[in-house]
């Protein structure tokens, strides 16, 4: 998680918020200040998502139609991440397995939901192995492994798309910042990555891109399920 | 983009559909700030946050703990956060014995302190359990703050809650988003706040 941290935020925030070093506790000022930092913060993201469309829609697309085929020929999917991404891992995990309304319930499986083998397996040999084991336990070719980190450079992340790769698994990895060591994989297939230096904005857009693979996978599997 | 050919680009439509409901948000921009300085006195008493949603924002509930407990940004201090969906044994206990409604009620009860304050989660601002959530938090003092969607639904119509913040989308995932973006900058914003203690002194609370 180190690589997530980085001192520059900190003179990121210094440089946003100039009162915090000023002897001022006028209340009204610093709503104000906040006010502000909402619609900043409100900007940023929707530019955010304009440049992973221009990037990387085509790319969805193109994720979404191998996904589908892959749930149509018996696949699964497996996510996982660590910390924010862990929770986003679980979420993408449940709105394939359980989704609300008409939607079509799909195989999925959160790798971080089973606290028991998530803690063994760190005891007994080491996080970095932590997704890389259950892969190998359940990982079957054709299924669909998901990581999602914001540095890209997760140790246990990169050891698990190695591992999917090998069992001939359909690999989708979404990173943050320039992709990090996540780019330098040959082991995914689809990288999606997106370009922001705040890891909230990040997650924010990553959100938005396994959300639209949900929905295109799901419209491209409409025929196959009428048919 | 969107519109002019239903599916003729579907990838630039669902794009699209992101963007209003965000912007939306910032109009809220008043209604975020007086609900970080209500959690910055609260943290500065020595209060902590629960939080607690179904489904989806279970996932967002231990998102926001995780966010507050071990902050990703060096030098934020770390600040006391729960999140109500993580103990399966009793989420499931208590939802086996009196019932879903109370699975975040009853532990309300017994885990928080009046002085904390709880966060309810719900995409459509119709959770029962959520709403019970809120009920009890507002009974015990604590503050309470609820993420809505769609028309806001019963929770944005209960009165006596602290401060409601909707995200108008009829699309679960879109209002999930503009979760996501709004407690990054509660988390955020309430830092502000925490590191300017003159704002947090009973004086200028009250």
């Amino acid at each position: 998680m180190a690589p997530e941290r980085s001192r520059a935020h900190t003179d990121e925030m210094a440089a946003l918020y100039p009162f915090l070093y000023s002897e001022t506790s006028d209340l009204d000022a610093v709503l104000e200040q906040v006010r502000r930092s909402t619609v900043d913060k409100a900007n940023e993201i929707v530019e955010l998502r304009d440049t992973v469309l221009e990037r990387d829609g085509a790319k969805l697309a193109a994720c979404a139609e191998e996904m589908a085929a892959s749930f149509a020929a018996g696949g699964r999917l497996l996510a996982f991440g660590n910390g924010g991404s862990s929770t986003d891992a679980q979420d993408l995990a449940s709105l394939f397995l359980s989704p609300a309304g008409a939607a079509r319930p799909l195989p999925a499986f959160g790798l971080t939901n089973d606290i028991a083998v998530v803690t063994a397996l760190s005891n007994d040999i080491g996080f970095d192995v932590v997704f890389a084991r259950q892969i190998a336990a359940f990982g079957r070719a054709g299924d669909i492994a998901v990581g999602l980190s914001t540095s890209g450079n997760s140790a246990n992340l990169l050891r698990a798309f190695d591992e999917a790769g090998r069992r001939g698994m359909v690999t989708v990895g979404i990173a943050g910042y320039d992709g990090g060591k996540m780019s330098e994989l040959d082991s995914i297939e689809y990288l999606f990555v997106v370009p922001s230096p705040s890891v909230h904005r990040i997650q924010e857009a990553q959100t938005t891109v396994y959300h639209a693979l949900w929905e295109l996978t799901l419209a491209a599997l409409e025929p196959v399920s009428e048919g | 983009m969107s519109g002019t050919h239903p599916g003729a680009d579907p990838v630039g439509e669902l794009f699209a559909r992101r963007t209003d409901p965000v912007l939306d948000l910032a109009g809220q921009a008043e209604d975020v700030a007086r609900a970080c300085h209500a959690m910055a006195v609260r943290f500065h008493r020595g209060g902590k946050l629960v939080v607690f949603g179904n489904g989806g924002p279970s996932t967002d509930a231990q998102h926001v703990a995780v966010e507050f407990v071990h902050p990703v940004i060096v030098g934020k201090r770390a600040l006391p956060a729960i999140s109500l969906t993580a103990d399966v044994a009793t989420v499931t206990g208590v939802a086996n014995r009196e019932g879903l409604a109370e699975v975040f009620a009853h532990q309300l009860r017994f885990l928080a302190d009046p002085v904390d304050i709880a966060l309810g989660i719900s995409s459509d601002g119709n959770c029962e359990n959520v709403l019970r959530g809120l009920e009890v938090a507002t009974e015990l003092g604590l503050l309470t703050i609820a993420l809505t969607g769609g028309d806001g639904g019963r929770i944005a119509g209960t009165p006596g809650l602290d401060h409601v913040l909707v995200a108008r989308s009829a699309d679960p995932r879109v209002v999930k988003e503009v979760h996501v973006t709004t407690y990054h900058v509660l988390w955020e914003l309430v830092h502000v706040f925490f590191e300017q203690p003159g704002v947090l002194a009973p004086e200028v609370v009250a």
